[in-house]
């Protein structure tokens, strides 16, 4: 891993503890967020449901076009409208209430759950013995109830939801695509390899190009707080302009490591973007030459493509939900850490105290 | 009165109308950040406009396979339509790509300009600003709120132009195929606009009040946990986690309010142009069957497949709204700072005037940090050329403050200070503070070598001199019994240096640069006795033949002062030598006795500084 080295560089960086491996197992964290989840879990359980009535609602729509297309449009058989309108609109109105439940109730219960483990870390705070605060150092500490809190606030308010729901709508997907025609759903089930392929080797990548960016970046944030903390000795002895120049340096330095990453990661979209559309080639191409031979309509052909889409974009956004994952993890370790310190000198229960005369 | 209580007033006292004016004005002044970058922003449009014309390429060729090859029959077209729609497709991605890298790097440039001038600004402030402010929360404004800007200026110019030129080629080719149907989409977009307005008025306030609250208890957890010790002492501590409990509620509250509205609104777009293709299906079949217009059934594909594919940027335009308050709350909070005037400046005709003697001379000083409660009234004494001043007083009765006076960290409310009669005012600022040798309270340390650390103010010293004050400080022996000597690195990596070490380094520091004039805040009173002697042997050294004003802890400092001023409230109550002062039979007599020959002598260091 590359980096600033010891020396003029140097800063107290939080490099070695960014970097350490997780120990605890997910399981047990997922376990103990939970365990702060239960006190909401009518909302969790009613929020969860409508993440799988979400995308299921989701995924009637383009059966309901194929429907239009092959049943109504092209036999010219307007009276099937009595029935697909009333259907089509109800479909997509629940759509949008489950898409409400879900959103609400899993914010209510992220933003608890959050809270709750925030005021955890708030009391413990105040518990551990001085010594804690004098060996540690201090910003690392208030990292933890601001910004590890916010990313498993984060991630419990998008990441949960989105596991979920792209899982539903991919299996979903897959479903409705061998109901529809097995050849073009195989078609589709072939490609996937090769785009989940593509998907991880260039998250790989990007992630790699991120860490490093990052490592950089708390170099630089390191150089600020040192400088800050010295700025009445910089002022007086009047290297204002010397310590700005170093700080540009090393923010220059960030910049190009920042921009280095992106180029990789402007990369990602896109390409899976491209992939998306091979496989719609694929279907129309294939779908063409099967038509009217063996039983695929124009309505199927329209609706394989939808579902084409409809698995291609949960799939990329469940890849870029692993690194949240990860990071979630980390920082929902790093708060139980904390909360399980232990106190060395715990406060005298007010039962207990004795007045001094 | 809970200590929280402020904080709680804030929270109350946030106003939604206003939060939007704020919100405006915070956008203008981002916007100014983007001129120097206008050629990345022409080719975000220009590369914006190229990806939407290619984007609805796929479903038009898509409805004329559908029409032409599979209805039609004429297979031999089939392939050269699935090329458009490939190369096409790889034309996007190219576009894509340019667009997200090329924001990406203008928005690498925007922040790090912005983080530039904040760093300037924080450079420049007084020290009164850094006595009321927490380093972490000024941290804080750089990393996660700079963190807010950069996710909004990464991309809301192409989030921006994609919608509107997505929406714009859309319409031109549906236009072109049916102007009547298209009045169906088009008769969605005041319903959209509608619902995504009334999200953006309902959610914004709340967003922004959210981001301001986590803002704030994030300086108050810095404070606290900074000041814990002294809040722990006074056993204040569920006074505090109540108020953070109080605050932290009504953030959740807020937070879910904003998310139930969010929920609400967000899903619009893509429920109402779904509905807008029943209107589409209905239409076009009764239309044909009835013998009006005639619609293949590539131009309903076409239709409804368009409709679909138009939501997804008119959602991202939504959902650009949250990144916009978080960024505009971030902004306005580093705006904050770097708007804080406590600046020490320049006058106008301000010179570089070389010290020669080094008499320091106060007269009728009057100073404060807030206008109405002085800590120096009135302070008037002559520091001739040479001497050594000591300064003793009680915490608080404003001894520190009246030696940073001397090289401007503080400006005076009225009087004067003149060093070899010249009113330090006339002095540029860098001139002054170079000639005024400075030892803080607080003995900070950079990190890097130990060589570098003396050398900080004369990045020219050769090693000779540095270690000629090494010596002077009495830290030359030490230095050198460590392995790498003078190249030792100090701090988390380097070596731990004890407070007397410390201390003594940051005497070399100060003498590097040979000043006239030399104070000294010497804090440091839990010493041992040897370390005790060797900066007592290091402040007599030093001090030789420079003009020096050192707040003294210890009975041998004050007793080897040339002379003594006593404060009291703000007041020079007693000047003179240590016999004369004696002599007067005075407050300083009685705090000599009490404190310094009283019950324990050998302790006497430890009491020094207590009333």
């Amino acid at each position: 891993m590359s980096g600033p080295g010891p020396g003029r560089w140097a800063t107290f960086s939080t490099r070695e503890e960014e970097a350490r491996e997780r120990t605890t197992p997910d399981r047990v964290l997922i376990e103990r967020v939970y365990g702060y989840a239960e006190k909401h879990k009518r909302s969790l359980f009613a929020g969860m449901a409508s993440i799988v009535l979400t995308s299921l609602t989701g995924l009637a729509s383009p059966y309901m076009h194929q429907l239009a297309i092959d049943k109504i449009i092209v036999p010219g058989d307007l009276s099937g409208f009595t029935w697909w309108v009333p259907l089509f609109v109800t479909i997509v109105l629940s759509n949008h209430l489950f898409q409400y439940i879900q959103t609400y109730r899993m914010r209510l219960v992220g933003e608890n759950v959050v809270a709750d483990m925030r005021d955890d870390i708030i009391d413990k705070l105040q518990t551990i013995s001085l010594r804690y605060f004098s060996e540690g150092e201090i910003g690392r500490i208030i990292s933890r109830p601001i910004t590890d809190a916010n990313t498993v606030r984060i991630f419990l308010r998008v990441g949960l939801t989105s596991i979920l729901m792209d899982t539903s709508s991919i299996l979903g997907a897959f479903t409705m695509m061998y109901i529809l025609d097995y050849r073009l759903a195989t078609l589709a089930l072939v490609m996937l390899p090769v785009s989940l392929l593509t998907i991880w080797y260039l998250g790989k990548y990007s992630r790699a190009a991120y860490r490093r960016a990052a490592v950089v970046t708390a170099g630089l944030t390191a150089r600020m707080q040192e400088d800050l903390a010295g700025v009445k000795v910089i002022q007086s002895l009047v290297i204002e302009k010397k310590v700005k120049e170093r700080f540009e340096e090393q923010q220059d330095d960030t910049v190009k490591a920042n921009n280095r990453a992106l180029l990789i990661s402007s990369s990602y979209m896109p390409l899976i973007m491209f992939l998306r559309l091979l496989g719609t080639i694929a279907i129309l191409w294939y779908g063409t030459e099967l038509f009217g031979v063996s039983g695929v309509t124009i309505g199927v052909l329209v609706a394989f493509t939808e579902y084409q889409f409809n698995y291609f974009m949960p799939l990329m956004d469940l890849m870029a939900m692993y690194d949240q994952y990860q990071s979630a993890m980390t920082a929902i370790e790093r708060l139980f850490d904390l909360i399980d310190t232990k106190a060395e000198v715990l406060e005298v229960p007010i039962e207990r105290r004795v007045e001094l005369p | 009165m809970s200590v929280a209580q402020p904080l709680l007033d804030y929270v109350k006292a946030l106003k939604p109308r206003r939060s939007f004016t704020e919100s405006v004005s915070a956008m203008k002044r981002l916007l100014r950040y983007h001129k120097k970058y206008g050629l990345y922003i022409v080719l975000t449009m220009a590369l914006s406009l190229a990806r939407s014309y290619l984007f609805t390429l796929e479903p038009l060729y898509t409805s004329l396979i559908i029409d032409q090859v599979i209805v039609g029959g004429q297979h031999d077209l089939l392939l050269s339509y699935l090329e458009i729609i490939l190369v096409s497709g790889v034309g996007v991605g190219l576009c894509a790509f340019a667009m997200t890298y090329v924001q990406g790097v203008m928005s690498q440039y925007v922040v790090r300009d912005i983080r530039s001038e904040y760093y300037s600004s924080l450079e420049e402030k007084s020290f009164s600003f850094y006595d009321s402010t927490a380093v972490g929360d000024l941290i804080s404004r750089a990393t996660i709120d700079l963190q807010m800007v950069n996710a909004f200026v990464r991309m809301w110019l192409g989030t921006i132009f994609n919608a509107l030129f997505l929406v714009g080629t859309t319409f031109v080719i549906l236009y072109s195929v049916s102007p009547t149907m298209t009045l169906i989409p088009v008769a969605t977009m005041p319903l959209i606009f509608y619902f995504t307005s009334r999200l953006w008025v309902y959610t914004m306030p709340l967003f922004r009040n959210m981001q301001l609250i986590l803002g704030k208890l994030s300086s108050y957890i810095q404070q606290n946990i900074v000041g814990m010790k002294t809040v722990r002492i006074f056993g204040r501590q569920d006074d505090l986690v109540d108020g953070f409990k109080q605050v932290e509620q009504l953030y959740v509250n807020t937070a879910i309010n904003a998310g139930r509205m969010q929920a609400l609104y967000m899903p619009v777009s893509s429920t109402v142009l779904s509905l807008g293709i029943t209107l589409v299906y209905v239409y076009a079949a009764y239309s044909t069957l009835s013998g009006g217009a005639a619609f293949t059934i590539g131009d309903i594909i076409l239709f409804a497949r368009y409709m679909m594919r138009v939501s997804f940027p008119l959602r991202d335009l939504s959902q650009l709204l949250g990144t916009w308050v978080n960024a505009s709350a971030g902004l306005e909070r580093i705006f904050e700072i770097i708007d804080t005037h406590r600046v020490a400046e320049d006058l106008p005709g301000a010179k570089n005037i070389p010290i020669t003697e080094g008499r320091v001379r106060f007269e009728h000083v009057t100073f404060g940090y807030s206008k109405k409660r002085p800590v120096l009234k009135d302070v008037s004494f002559t520091a001739l050329p040479g001497e050594k001043i000591a300064i003793l007083g009680a915490t608080g009765s404003g001894k520190s403050s009246l030696i940073y006076l001397i090289p401007r960290f503080y400006d005076i409310d009225s009087g004067m200070i003149t060093i070899d009669g010249v009113d330090v005012r006339e002095f540029k600022l860098s001139s002054l503070r170079k000639q005024v040798g400075v030892v803080l309270q607080d003995v900070f340390l950079f990190s890097g070598t130990i060589r570098d650390n003396i050398a900080l103010g004369r990045s020219d010293a050769s090693l000779e001199e540095i270690i000629e004050v090494a010596r002077i400080a009495r830290i030359h022996d030490f230095i050198e019994s460590l392995p790498d000597k003078y190249d030792s690195e100090v701090g988390e990596r380097g070596v731990t240096l004890s407070g007397g070490q410390r201390q003594r380094i940051t005497i070399a520091r100060a003498l590097i640069s040979n000043p006239k004039i030399l104070i000294m805040d010497d804090s440091l009173s839990f010493v041992d006795a040897r370390t005790e002697q060797q900066i007592q042997s290091a402040v007599e050294e030093a001090t030789k033949s420079r003009t020096t004003f050192i707040i003294a802890q210890r009975l041998s400092t004050i007793k080897n002062a040339d002379r003594i001023v006593v404060f009291e409230d703000g007041r020079v109550i007693e000047f003179g030598t240590h016999a004369e002062l004696m002599a007067a039979n005075g407050t300083y007599r009685r705090i000599y006795e009490t404190q310094f020959l009283g019950k324990a002598p050998e302790n006497s260091s430890k009491e020094g500084n207590s009333k």
